[in-house]
Order: C-alpha cells, then sequence, then structure tokens
C-alpha cells in the first residue's frame, strides 16, 4: 500500500527531534553506570570501611589502650609471633577484671565465659577474603604499625575498619613501602608521627627500608605468591 | 556434528558431563545475569563471621601456626611412626617421624605411606562408627557405653568358658597386656588373631628354619645383589619405607662412587618391586618352589636339589642370579615373600646363611607375640568354636572377619548365630551388622596407645583430638570387659610403658618418648642363631604341569585388605601399575587374554575349586603368564558411602587352603562389559601412525631412551655420563626475542625429580591431596578425565604388548614451572603469572575459567574446577538435586562439617570455575620465608634467606627414596643444584624451550649383562608402547587398557 504518494509518507512525529540527545544521554549514562557501581557503590571503601558491628561485650579500645596506654600485645599475644593477631582469652580479660569492675554488667559475658568454659564469641570486623593470607608477624616485625591498617584504634570506643583492605589498597603499600615503616619500638604507639622535617623523614624512611628491615624491591614485594597461596 | 566430536574426543559424552542442553544453559545463564542485576546481590559484605578465642590459651600456642605431635599408627601389626600435623586442635597432616628408624629417610625427614597419609582423611569420615548400637530385631538402636558396660557384665562373666576373642593383630604392648589380663581373668576364654594379609607363613618358616620364630630385616642398604621371590619388599612389605629408601641409597651410589646394586625379582605377581627390578621374571606361584630350590642348587647350598626342571627363561634367569649372588657372597640377600609356603621360605634362609648373609645383610628380630596361632589357624579354630555352638559370647576386636574370612568357613552366618556378639570397630561394617553390639573404636588420632615397629622400635600414640565420634580404644574397651581398677587410655598405656622405660625420673623418659615419638634403643636386639640347615623339600611341585591358569591372591595397593574402602583419596589414587581408580579387576597378561578371547573391561568368570566370582577382567602387560592377579579388598557390602559397592569381592573364591594362589582356574568370558576407569592414557591424542612414532621417539624402545623418559645402564653410564641424551635438539640460542628469565631474588626455587629412584608407590599423590586440599571427583568424572592431583605419576612400559617382561619407568610429573611458560602466554586475565623466585602461581581469584592455559600446556598437569567438588559427594546421590538443574551447588550447599575438618587452612579451597596445578607447595615456602626474616631480624639466624631443606615440598616429605628434591637453585650448594648439574639431569619437552625448574635425572637400570643379550637379539628393534588396548584390538590403541570404548 501507500506507495508513491507523497502526502501519506511517513514522517517522524516533531518529538523525535529529542531523541538523539536522549540517546546520547543515556549511551553516556550506560557507560558511565557500571564503573560508577563498582567504584562508589560495590567498593569496599563504601562497603567495608566503617563497619561497626555490636560486638557481644562493649570493649572499649579508647579506654583500655588509650587511656590505661596498654600494649596492644597485652591481649593480642601471637601478633608478633603467628600469622593472625589472636583475640584475648577470656582469662587475659580475667588477670585485671578479677579485681577490677568485678560486678560491672557490662562484663557479664565475659564473666559468664570464664565460668562456663565457653568463648565470648566476638565478630569479626576486618575480614579478609579466604584467597588471602596475611600474616601479622610478617608486618608488625618489619616496621608496619598497627596503625597503618586499623587506625587510631587507641581513640575508638567501638572497633570498627578504617581501610577499605582491598588489594589496591595493599598494593599502595606494598609498592612503596619506606614513607609507612617505622622503629621497631614505636609499632604500638599509634599516635607516631614520623619526624617533622622532610629530609630527617626520608633519611629514616630509608634507613629502616633498607638497612633494617630489608625490604625487597617492588616485583618481589607484589609478587602474587606472596599473599595467595 | 556428534561423530565429529566423536572423532576429535573419543569417549566423550556430552550429556553425561552437564545433562544440561547448550540452549537451557543460555536460557538460565541470562536469567541468572538479569536476577543479579536486578538485586545487586553481588554488592553486600560477606556473611557475619565470629571469631572464638579459647577461655584459656594452651602455654605456646600460638593460633595460626599448626603443631606437630609425634604418633604411631599400627598397621597389620606393625608401628608406622608418624608426626601428625595439628592446626588448631585439629589433625590435619601426617608425615613420617626421621626418628623412627622404620621410617626415617635422612635427618630431615621421614616418609609416611599413602595408608597413613589418607588416615587423617579416615579421621573425619562421615561414615565412621558414631556411638554404641544394639540391635534389636532387624535393627540396630542407638546405645551408650554405660549400657554397654551393664550388658558387659552379663556377657563377659565367670572363668570365661564360651568367650571366644577374635582380634585384629597387634605388637603393641598394652595391646598384649591386656590381652594377659583378659586371658587370667577369663582363663577359659578362647583367643585368636586374623588378619587377611598375613606374614604367617614366616613364622612357620623360621620356627622350620631355625627352631624358634624369629622376624627377617633385611638391610638393603648393605646389599649388593638381591634375591626377591614374590616379596614385594618396597610396596606391600610391612617395612617398605626402610626397604624402598636403603634400596634407593644403593641406587643414587651411581652418581657418586658407579656402584648400583642389582635386584633380581621373581614373582607371581606384577609389583612394584617387580617394576624396578635390574631383571624381572614372571612365574606361576606353583613355580616359586622350583625356582627357589634350582637357585640353591646352583649355590650348593646344603644339598638341596631342584623340585623339578627350570623351563628356558627360568634357567637364564636363575642361573644369571646365582652367578652374581655368589660373586656377591656376604653382600648378597635373598628373601622370599612371606606368604609363600614355609618349606620355600626356609630355602631361602638357607642360601643367605650359606652365602654369609645371614647376620650381615639379614638380621633375625624376635618377635612379641611369638605364642600365638597363626592367622590361618587361629580363624579356623575360631570357626569350628562357632560351629560347635560352644560359643556364647564372642568378642571381635576391629578387622573384618564376616568380609575377608576364608569363604569356605562362611563366617558372617557363624557370627550371625551368636547371640551375645560385639564388634569393635572403626566403621560399622559387614562384621559389626552381623553382631549384636557394635562398639565405635576410636581412631589412632583420637586415643592414647602404643605400637612396635617392624624392627621393635616402641613409640607411644597420642591423641590429637577428643574422639569425635564417641570412640573408645581396644586397650579402654578390654580394660571395660575385665574390670580394670586402671581405665583411661593414658594410664593403661603408661602402665606398661613404665616398665621399659630407662632411668629413675619415669615421668621425664615418658615426656622425653612422647616428644620423639619412638623409645630411644627399643629396638629388638638381632638374635644370633645357627642357622639350621634347611629341611630337604617335600619333592613335589603342586599345581605343576603349567598348563592350567592359577589365581594370585594380593592387598590392593589402595584399599589393602578392604579396610581403607571408604577412603576417597585412596580410591581415587591409581593404582601403581594398572592406573585403575576406583575398582579392583581381574589382571592378565595379553597372552592369557589373547588365548582366551578377552578385552579390557569384559565380564569373565572365574571358578576355583567349585568356588566362582564374576569379576571385570583387564589386559596388563607384564602379568605373568598364566596367572590371574585378583586384588583384594574390593566388592564391599557396608562400607560406607563412598566404599560400599564398588569393585568386586574376590574374597569369595578364597579359601583357607589358597588364600594366596589357587592352580586350576577355569575362565569363562561371559557378554556382558564393565567400564573401567584407568588414568595412564587420559591426554593421549592419538595413536595413528604418526602419533606411534611420536609416542615410540618420546617414550623409547626397550633398552633405549627416549626424549620424554630417559634411561641408560650403569655400564653405559660409567662410559658415558650422558649416555642417557639420546641427541640433542634444534638450536635452542636462536630466539626471536629474549625469553623471560632472571627469577631468582631472592631465591630461585627448582625441583629435581630422580626417575632411578621413584617406585610409583603413590605416597606423593596422596600426600600432595592432603596438604592442598584436593578434591575426589569420582569415577564418571575420573571417566572424563577430570581426576584433579597436581601429582600424576606416568608408568611407562616398554616393550611389546606381548613381552612378558616389558620394562617400565615411572615418571611423577607435576608442574615444572616453566620460566617461559606456556600458560602464561595464552591466560587472558594473567591470572598464571611468574612471582619475583621463579614460581609458576595461579592466582585462584583472578581466574576465569577459559582453559587455555590447560590447553596450552604441554605437560598437562593443569587441573581445571568443572563443579564444586568438596560439596558434592564422589558417588553422587547423596545431596538433593541441584537448583534449577545445574550440577553444582555453589555457594548454596556449603561443604559438611566434618569434612571441612580435613581441610589445610594455608590453602585456598577452590571453588568451582578455577584452573588449579602444583603451586611448589607455595605456602610451606611461605611459611619458612617469613619466620627466616623474622627470627633473622631478631638476630636468632645469621641469613634471612632459606636455608637449603629448610622448605620441603609435601610429595617431597612423603617420598621414601628422595626421588623428589626441592631447594633454591641460587644456592649452589644446595643439593637441588647439585641434582640440576647431575649429568643425567634433562629438561623434559626441552625442545619446546620451556625452561622448566624442574629437572628429571634418567633412570638407571644396572641389567646383567648376560641375560640383556638374550632378550634384545631375538626380538630386533622392539616396536613400543602403548600397545593395543586388548590383544586383537587394535582399534585406536591408545592403551593398555581397561577403559572400555
Amino acid at each position: 500500500m501507500a506507495e508513491s504518494n507523497s502526502s501519506t509518507r511517513f514522517v517522524f512525529p516533531r518529538w523525535a527531534n529529542y531523541m538523539l540527545p536522549i540517546l546520547v544521554v543515556s549511551a553516556i549514562g550506560g557507560a558511565l553506570y557500571v564503573p560508577v557501581l563498582a567504584q562508589l557503590v560495590a567498593s569496599p571503601r563504601t562497603l567495608d570501611a566503617g563497619y561497626a558491628p555490636e560486638q557481644p561485650v562493649q570493649f572499649s579500645h579508647a579506654l583500655h589502650a588509650g587511656q590505661l596506654g596498654m600494649d596492644c600485645r597485652y591481649c593480642h599475644v601471637g601478633v608478633d609471633k603467628g600469622p593472625h593477631s589472636s583475640l584475648p582469652a577470656t582469662q587475659i580479660c580475667m588477670n585485671c577484671h578479677s579485681l577490677v569492675k568485678t560486678d560491672s554488667p557490662k562484663l557479664a559475658a565475659v564473666f559468664e565465659s570464664w565460668k562456663s568454659g565457653k568463648p565470648v564469641p566476638w565478630v569479626r570486623v576486618h575480614d579478609l577474603p579466604d584467597f588471602v593470607y596475611f600474616n601479622h608477624s610478617a608486618h608488625v616485625n618489619r616496621g608496619v604499625s598497627c596503625f597503618e591498617c586499623h587506625g587510631r584504634v587507641d581513640q575508638m570506643d567501638k572497633i570498627q575498619q578504617v581501610a577499605p583492605l582491598s588489594m589496591a589498597w595493599c598494593l599502595d603499600c606494598h609498592r612503596e613501602p619506606a614513607k609507612r615503616l617505622r622503629p621497631l619500638d614505636e609499632i604500638t604507639n599509634l599516635g607516631w608521627k614520623p619526624p617533622k622535617e622532610k629530609k630527617a623523614a626520608d633519611d629514616l624512611a630509608v634507613y629502616l627500608a633498607k638497612d633494617q628491615y630489608h625490604v625487597r624491591d617492588s616485583q618481589y614485594m607484589t609478587s602474587c605468591s606472596l599473599c595467595h597461596r | 556434528m556428534v561423530a565429529q566430536i566423536e572423532k576429535e574426543f573419543p569417549g566423550y559424552t556430552p550429556e553425561h558431563i552437564s545433562g544440561t542442553s547448550r540452549r537451557s544453559f543460555m536460557k538460565l545463564m541470562g536469567a541468572s545475569m538479569a536476577l543479579a542485576g536486578l538485586t545487586l546481590s553481588g554488592c553486600r559484605r560477606w556473611p557475619e563471621e565470629r571469631l572464638v578465642p579459647q577461655t584459656s590459651n594452651p602455654e605456646g600456642r600460638i593460633p595460626g601456626l599448626s603443631e606437630i605431635y609425634a604418633t604411631v599408627m599400627e598397621m597389620n601389626g606393625v608401628g608406622h611412626g608418624l608426626l601428625a600435623v595439628s592446626y588448631q586442635g585439629r589433625p590435619i597432616k601426617v608425615e613420617g617421624n626421621p626418628l623412627h628408624p622404620m621410617v626415617r629417610v635422612n635427618e630431615r625427614h621421614g616418609s609416611a605411606d599413602a595408608f597413613a597419609q589418607a588416615s587423617v582423611l579416615e579421621l573425619y569420615d562421615p561414615d565412621r562408627a558414631r556411638g554404641f548400637y544394639v540391635r534389636e530385631g532387624n535393627t540396630y538402636r542407638a546405645s551408650s557405653v554405660a549400657a554397654f558396660r551393664e550388658a558387659a557384665g552379663t556377657m563377659f562373666g565367670g572363668n570365661g568358658a564360651g568367650v571366644l576373642v577374635i582380634s585384629e593383630t597387634s605388637n603393641s604392648p598394652t595391646v598384649l597386656d591386656m590381652k594377659k589380663r583378659f586371658m587370667s581373668k577369663f582363663p577359659q576364654a578362647k583367643w585368636v588373631e586374623w588378619e587377611p594379609i598375613s606374614n604367617d607363613n614366616e613364622r612357620v618358616a623360621t620356627q622350620m628354619a631355625f627352631g624358634q620364630v624369629l622376624r627377617p630385616l633385611l638391610k638393603l642398604d648393605q646389599a649388593d645383589v638381591v634375591f626377591s621371590l614374590d616379596a614385594d619388599l618396597l610396596g606391600m612389605h610391612p617395612a617398605h619405607t626402610r626397604y624402598a629408601a636403603d634400596w634407593a641409597s644403593r641406587r643414587k651410589s651411581a652418581d657418586q662412587n658407579r656402584t648400583m646394586n642389582r635386584v633380581y625379582m621373581a614373582e607371581s605377581q606384577f609389583s612394584i618391586t617387580g617394576a624396578v627390578a635390574d631383571a624381572r621374571l614372571g612365574i606361576r606361584p606353583s613355580r616359586a618352589k622350583l625356582i627357589i630350590t634350582a637357585l640353591a642348587e646352583r649355590l650348593g647350598v646344603g644339598g638341596i636339589k631342584a623340585a623339578g626342571t627350570l623351563e628356558g627363561n627360568e634357567q637364564k634367569f636363575v642361573e644369571a642370579a646365582a652367578a652374581d649372588l655368589k660373586a656377591a657372597g656376604n653382600k648378597a640377600v635373598i628373601t622370599a615373600g612371606a606368604h609363600l609356603a614355609p618349606d620355600v621360605q626356609a630355602v631361602s634362609f638357607a642360601i643367605n646363611a650359606a652365602l654369609g648373609a645371614t647376620g650381615n645383610t639379614v638380621v633375625l628380630l624376635p618377635v612379641p607375640d611369638a605364642d600365638r596361632p597363626t592367622h590361618a589357624d587361629g580363624i579356623k579354630v575360631a570357626a569350628d568354636a562357632l560351629k560347635s555352638g560352644n560359643v556364647k559370647t564372642l568378642l571381635i576386636i576391629g578387622g573384618n572377619p564376616a568380609y575377608d574370612a576364608p569363604a569356605e568357613l562362611d563366617l558372617a552366618k557363624l557370627i550371625g548365630g551368636v547371640t551375645n556378639s560385639v564388634h569393635v570397630s572403626i566403621y560399622r561394617n559387614e562384621t559389626s551388622l552381623a553382631a549384636h553390639w557394635n562398639v565405635p573404636k576410636a581412631h589412632y588420632l583420637e586415643a592414647w596407645g602404643d605400637a612396635r615397629g617392624y624392627d621393635g622400635t616402641l613409640s607411644v600414640a597420642q591423641p590429637l583430638i577428643e574422639p569425635l565420634f564417641g570412640g573408645v580404644s581396644t586397650i579402654e574397651v578390654l580394660a571395660m570387659l575385665t574390670g580394670d581398677q586402671v581405665t583411661a587410655g593414658h594410664d593403661l598405656v603408661r602402665r606398661t610403658i613404665e616398665p621399659l622405660l630407662g632411668g629413675n625420673d619415669k615421668e621425664l623418659a615418658f615426656r622425653r618418648m612422647m616428644h620423639d615419638g619412638v623409645l630411644a634403643e627399643s629396638a629388638a636386639k638381632p638374635v644370633q642363631v645357627a642357622a639350621k640347615p634347611s629341611p630337604p623339600p617335600s619333592p613335589a611341585v603342586p599345581g605343576e604341569g603349567g598348563s592350567t591358569l592359577e589365581v594370585r591372591f594380593f592387598a590392593d595397593p589402595s584399599v589393602f585388605d578392604g579396610r581403607y574402602a571408604n577412603s576417597g583419596w585412596l580410591q581415587e589414587t591409581p593404582d601403581p601399575l594398572t592406573k585403575l581408580t576406583w575398582d579392583n579387576a581381574a589382571l592378565f597378561s595379553p597372552k592369557d587374554a589373547k588365548a582366551l578371547g578377552i578385552n579390557g573391561g569384559d565380564m569373565v568368570k572365574i571358578t576355583v575349586d567349585g568356588q566362582s566370582l564374576e569379576i571385570a577382567a583387564f589386559v596388563q602387560p607384564g602379568q605373568p603368564v598364566g596367572v590371574i592377579g585378583l586384588p583384594l579388598g574390593y566388592g564391599r557390602g557396608a562400607a560406607g558411602n563412598v566404599g560400599s559397592g564398588l569393585g568386586f569381592n574376590t574374597y569369595k573364591i578364597r579359601t583357607s587352603n589358597t588364600l594366596f594362589a589357587a592352580a586350576g582356574a577355569q575362565v569363562s568370558k561371559l557378554n556382558t562389559r564393565y567400564k573401567l576407569v584407568t588414568t595412564q592414557n587420559d591426554y593421549i591424542l592419538n595413536m595413528d601412525h604418526i602419533g606411534r612414532e611420536g609416542a615410540e621417539e618420546r617414550i623409547g624402545a626397550k633398552h633405549e631412551s627416549g626424549s620424554v623418559v630417559r634411561e641408560t645402564t650403569l655400564a653405559q653410564y660409567k662410559q658415558n655420563p650422558r649416555a642417557a641424551h639420546p641427541k640433542a635438539h634444534g638450536n635452542l640460542n636462536l630466539q626471536l626475542f629474549d625469553p623471560p628469565s632472571h627469577f631468582n631474588d631472592p631465591h630461585a626455587w627448582g625441583m629435581a625429580v630422580d626417575m632411578s629412584t621413584c617406585i610409583g608407590c603413590n605416597a606423593c599423590v596422596v600426600a600432595c591431596v592432603s596438604e592442598n586440599n584436593i578434591p575426589v571427583v569420582g569415577k564418571p568424572e575420573v571417566a572424563e578425565h577430570r581426576q584433579m592431583h597436581w601429582i600424576r605419576i606416568d608408568r611407562y612400559f616398554k616393550g611389546t604388548a606381548e613381552d612378558p617382561e616389558p620394562e617400565i619407568a615411572f615418571q611423577p610429573m607435576l608442574c615444572v614451572h616453566c620460566e617461559n611458560a606456556p600458560c602464561e602466554q595464552v591466560c587472558p586475565v594473567a591470572a598464571t603469572v611468574h612471582d619475583s623466585e621463579g614460581l609458576n602461581t595461579m592466582v585462584y581469584n583472578r581466574c576465569i575459567g577459559t582453559r587455555y592455559c590447560s590447553n596450552n600446556c604441554p605437560y598437562k598437569v593443569r587441573r581445571f574446577n568443572y563443579f564444586d567438588w568438596h560439596s558434592l559427594d564422589p558417588r553422587g546421590g547423596r545431596f538433593p538435586k541441584p537448583w534449577l538443574g545445574i550440577p553444582d551447588q555453589q555457594q548454596v550447599e556449603s561443604i559438611d562439617a566434618i569434612k571441612q575438618m580435613v581441610f589445610n587452612p594455608d590453602v585456598t579451597v577452590r571453588m568451582r570455575g578455577v584452573m588449579e596445578k602444583c603451586t611448589y607447595c607455595v605456602q610451606r615456602i611461605e611459611n619458612v620465608k617469613i619466620k627466616a626474616k623474622n627470627d633473622h631480624l631478631a638476630g636468632k639466624r645469621d641469613s634471612e634467606l632459606v636455608q637449603d631443606g629448610e622448605v620441603l615440598t609435601a610429595c617431597q616429605q612423603a617420598c621414601p627414596t628422595q626421588a623428589i628434591t626441592f631447594g633454591n637453585i641460587n644456592d649452589k650448594n644446595a643439593w637441588v643444584t647439585q641434582l640440576h648439574q647431575n649429568p643425567r639431569s634433562y629438561s623434559v619437552l626441552e625442545e619446546l624451550n620451556t625452561r622448566p625448574r624442574t629437572k628429571f635425572l634418567a633412570k638407571l637400570r644396572n641389567p646383567n649383562e648376560a641375560l640383556a643379550e638374550g632378550h634384545g637379539a631375538g626380538e630386533g628393534k622392539a616396536a613400543l608402547t602403548p600397545p593395543p588396548s586388548g590383544p586383537g584390538e587394535g582399534k585406536k590403541g591408545t592403551s593398555f587398557e581397561g577403559v572400555n570404548a
């Protein structure tokens, strides 16, 4: 039908003129959608940093590590010996709390655990994927402070994750570790600052990386087998 | 198209594999993508995890670091000293204890064999006996230890009249002590022992020859010439680890001083000892006496005359052996299989004495339980007692006599006829289901115990974990039954051990013993005996005439006598010689098979003495002509979810008179076929004449070196150390661009595999499975070549299909970590890349499963997770039907909680859709590296570099012959570096310029020239391998097969 009659020829309606810009906008939007989703919404920075679940005991690091100035290793005994930092056994809590605050309702779960022999089921905050093998002793014995991954724990009332703990974030440091190193006796001093003067700071970084900790080159430090097994 | 697929991939059946067509797969994938997008289900934090510290931490335990405890595993009455690795309280791996003289390999490590390695899986087997059970009518009701104790009070009373005990054999001092106490409390009770695989004929033989029961221990490291008559010294012998290590030390000596031992093996069943022997003769079981007496005659021993006449090749063999033995004098050793008739073995003792070997290369040790009746007599006594109806109470300790006792005794029925019967067993097996009470036995990793090694070395077994299923140990049960004041396993062991400890501080001495795993100097002292002249052997050779077929029963290398049938690790481990998995089969020599018109996979009916058995046939080159090999241990009815119903029960035709062999077998071919699955021919591309020529070039004809499988003889090696390397390949220095190199910072990892000492024993394979969380896939998937083993042992035959004595070479093959790796070049996502120390790493979380790497790998060592193997049941049918019919339960069905416990936490458990392969045990390397550097920074050691021998790969640690060496090739003094510079060393497929980090050392044989000449001349250039699958079956010709087309 309708051959050769120009008056019945199909003409795009006027609103069709808007189609082109709409198409362009949605194409750009669509192209941006996935990266934006991946970078902002699904990123560990968004999903994981700031994670602070309720714990069975309202333990305050700010009080213990901050105000009382207890060393991290008093409770996290395995941190410089094995792969895990190791959570304190109930016994470690009881070392003090058999004498201190023995009637505090906040400690009910600890006393219960001590009495029953059942452990306190802490909620894991810093959780790496199962194919990643992070070794605490390999870091804290080589000048990487707790602070680098865990932040100012000594100021946290409720423990929370501050770093994204993503692989890109790990590699930031593994590619350029020198600046993040500190002397061995300052490892658990979370408030430590490198010397203010730039040259002194740089010299210290170089000294620590090269002479004290023998940090290897970035090809070694970024080998897959270092963390994945 | 189907025809084309069949042409390209013979045997490939897509429907079997997925059960889903491509079209429905695309539909489902589309739907799931849409769902994923809708719910953003990928963008959520993973499930909350709990951290549970102990309420009080045991001193010295660092969470995340494994601990090692010495212990001992008793198997068939012989203790194997082990080190058990415990991670957070759960044992996950066992190794050999280097302080135990029977498993010691060198100062750094001992070897735990395949059975010991697999014992960890047994511990966590969900099918194990869980709790006490008592029969009520036709069913069993769960009961309790208290109820059993009460019932036992009535069952075991008075002076024990009417009480019969059938026990598995044990040399444990505490078990023997408890037995003594039991017998003194119940003096009228009868106590017999039964083991289907028994060395008791050796007891009779030593009694005959020396007037007392003794145990010969060979010193193979002292022996220049070894003559073995049907004794599988390196395989199934109770001291095989020691023997393998000693044998290997005399093979490796070729490199140092150009000497080697020479092993003669006359055997009625093809064994791995025969496979690595320098001269091998396949004989009928009935010829054993003739061979040994003829040998004695030629050596002029005590007036012994040959019990018949030798045939042509037998004569040549015996004469060559006699000449060598005579020359070696007291550096020779003769041994006869412990299953052989006592008079045959007695002759071997006489020869040893005549040669001066006794006390030199053969020492005779006392045995702790010399006064007990033999197993064969014991079970007959038990059966008679049961038949007479006088047995009121039957106690069966361990074992499975209802399944494995001689067939004519019909013990299952007899046991069922006793009202008060108790079976103490780790599994609820056939015997349990005939017994009234089922008592769960604790695993050796769960209970206190002790055991003596083959040489008498005493070890304590200490529990590493509470009994998972409420098991009790044998000694605890006996303490319960005798009303002993002492009830706890630890105290019982302590009571027996303490008097044996030296010194005043018993506590210290006991702790020392637990720490070391052995009591120092506790090995039995050799007995000095004047070798009595051997009694004149009875004249007739049974079953002579030689025309009838004989059957030969032997312990299966995977399941032993059937006790390990429910171990998926062992079932999936290919048999060393047949490479069969998940099955046993009647083994026929190619000649017999041809005469009978049998092809591999045919069902046959074998009738011996009126008892008959239907079983699948497998054509096995090298199987002695006229002998049908029947592996025991399969066809289990109540093994468990994995082992029940696999293979064929050969016990059905094994009677008291034919425990090891029987003559006069009738074989008829049935018209049915059975699918046997063997792995040797996986990855063979095609076998037209081009493929055949290629294979011949790579494997080499008999007595010749191939490009992949290189070998030479000691004589040639002496003249030219590089004699094994056939010809140079093209110039590999002319490259278009520089291949990647310099992966050597700070270490350069490398491996050396010595084919000269590999005996194909599979210890490495199971060790690797245990160390690296390798899944079991099941028989249907192995049939699709989907087994996941990171290390396989290639077994190459050389010679024609009909050759009765083909040559064999074992070549362990694992990822060789090419510097110029073909896999890395084709991975689209860089999921496999090199690290700075030369490891070809596999990054699971990057892998998208294209499988290009596997296709491009010339060594065929990469394995793909087609399914989520760990959460699937290898036998199928246990888990619910998968969601939407997709054959996978990824992250829907979690892995069974008990099965999870066996995992090594240092190794990622791989999921569906990723590739995996040997990592050189990267987890061990990293752990040692971290510790070394920590210690160095703490000033505890000089170098932060890993020293030679600090890192042992799992396969290396398990190897009894040190065929595998791993280390840092930057270190000029490292053992591995020395081996790389050995003139025998070569790279497999070096013409591809892959530059592997694993080098192989050519095999050395030490044949007797007198024998070798005869061979070659008659046959000319032997056409090689692989001969057709079955006689007359030229088609495809890929194999010696059992895989049926």
